[in-house]
């Protein structure tokens, strides 16, 4: 691009699409875990870590237990890697769902819900990278699925977010939102179903 | 019981569903051909939620989860017993991949030639990802570094961490939102010089980081607006301006 030659600004910068990568790459490098091939698990790593942090973090809101889960759900997704089946969905979307029902059968323990408050504590302090960069990065990727969670009625954006976001299960939503049970299945639904149009499904790698 | 039972798709999904209610609907989904593909696409979906929470691991996990995966033993490949009955829950994919090998058997071994180049200029791109984020990173732990942060006018803030020890420092934007038909510019003002760009952000974009090298040696990092692809000089006025002396 004609800007790059005008200032300081780093080439890489382009290098961080809010879009996520390109398609093909996580579901290639998945076929290759499949077959033993570390390198390639090294390589997929550094694709989907930060968002697999990021999702289980954003879950238990404590970044030592994410790390420990974010472990967890990357070794499954290393054991797993041959049940992978393209036909049923993108690479991404696998691992995203190994990851996402991890953090959420962590929150829903009881036992963990003690620890993390005591985590938390200790936890509190972040470095600087931590702190700064997580909000930059953040704020980057999240444009576009805000735009179209912003899209949703008010009920069905927080049915769907405290169910993913915050791991509650719906009986829980309908009780935080003082809303009938069938409500709430309903709203996650068609919430889900006006994300969809939104994004345009099967974009995501 | 099929409709009764498929209500529960969204909170499946977003795994909002007790053990109990899972394995039901589960075996739900083995009837229904319709259901497999609406739950397909929702967890395309809700997947993309995951967009949102990009954040940093700490350093030392990806060496803890390679160290781990080299103990761990693979499940073999097997085949499920929905594996024949499966519809095709995306048909793009299927096109996608009939033209892939169509293409390969017309042109043969040229498809694996593209396929690594575009393997390769990713590679470039995430090596040089990697580079930058470890300078970021090193700037960012460095001992003596110092975090200045300012508010922008029009919403959000940007943040300057600069380090002497490394004669760097990182200017983060992390704007509310982009202005309309124009992009924001970084600039930095150094004693006795014209103002330098720091950094032209593309339009719609909001929020940046950007190593500058040098930068200790500024009085200024500067925000502004301009048109499409930047200026030479800034616009003023500056809607930031953080003081770095």
């Amino acid at each position: 691009m004609a800007e790059r030659g005008i200032g300081r600004r780093p080439e890489h910068l382009a290098a961080v699409p809010s879009t996520g990568p390109p398609p093909a790459e996580a579901s290639d490098l998945l076929r290759e875990v499949a077959r033993g091939d570390e390198k390639a698990f090294g390589k997929l790593y550094d694709l989907v870590a930060p968002r697999v942090y990021g999702l289980i973090r954003r879950v238990l809101r404590d970044p030592a237990q994410a790390e420990e889960v974010t472990q967890e759900a990357l070794v499954e997704v290393w054991r797993m890697a041959a049940r992978f089946d393209p036909a049923r969905g993108s690479a991404t979307s696998w691992i995203f769902t190994i990851a996402h029902r991890r953090a959420v059968d962590r929150v829903r323990s009881e036992q963990a819900a003690t620890e993390r408050t005591i985590k938390a504590g200790i936890a509190s302090v972040d470095t600087p990278y931590d702190a700064v960069a997580d909000e930059v990065h953040g704020k980057l990727e999240r444009q576009q699925v805000r735009r179209c969670l912003d899209d949703l009625t008010e009920l069905q954006r927080q049915a769907v977010t405290l169910a993913y976001y915050q791991g509650h299960s719906y009986p829980r939503v309908a009780e935080l939102l003082d809303t009938p049970l069938p409500t709430v299945k309903t709203r996650m639904r068609d919430g889900l179903i006006r994300l969809r149009d939104c994004m345009g499904t099967g974009v995501s790698a | 019981m099929t409709t009764e039972i498929h209500t529960l798709v969204g909170a499946y999904v977003l795994d909002a569903v007790d053990d109990i209610e899972r394995a039901t609907f589960e075996r739900h989904l083995r009837e229904c051909d319709a259901c497999r593909v609406e739950v397909g696409e929702l967890s395309e979906t809700a997947a993309r939620l995951a967009d949102n929470t990009w954040s940093v691991p700490p350093p030392w996990l990806r060496e803890n989860v390679l160290n781990e995966i080299g103990r761990t033993r693979q499940l073999p490949l097997t085949t499920e017993a929905t594996t024949a009955t499966r519809t095709t829950p995306r048909r793009w994919r299927f096109t996608a991949a009939a033209a892939a090998v169509v293409a390969a058997i017309g042109a043969g071994s040229a498809v694996y030639v593209v396929q690594d180049q575009r393997v390769r200029e990713q590679q470039k791109v995430a090596e040089a990802a990697r580079a930058e984020e470890v300078r970021v990173r090193a700037i960012l732990s460095s001992p003596d570094v110092v975090l200045r942060k300012q508010e922008v006018s029009t919403g959000g803030r940007v943040t300057v961490a600069s380090s002497r020890l490394h004669n760097a420092g990182v200017v983060m934007l992390s704007a509310d939102r982009a202005p309309t038909d124009r992009v924001y510019q970084l600039w930095t003002i150094r004693p006795g010089g014209a103002p330098q760009s720091a950094g032209v952000l593309h339009e719609g974009q909001a929020a940046d980081v950007v190593v500058v090298e040098g930068l200790p040696g500024a009085t200024d990092v500067g925000l502004t607006v301009e048109p499409p692809n930047g200026s030479v000089t800034p616009t003023l006025p500056m809607i930031a301006d953080v003081k770095l002396v």
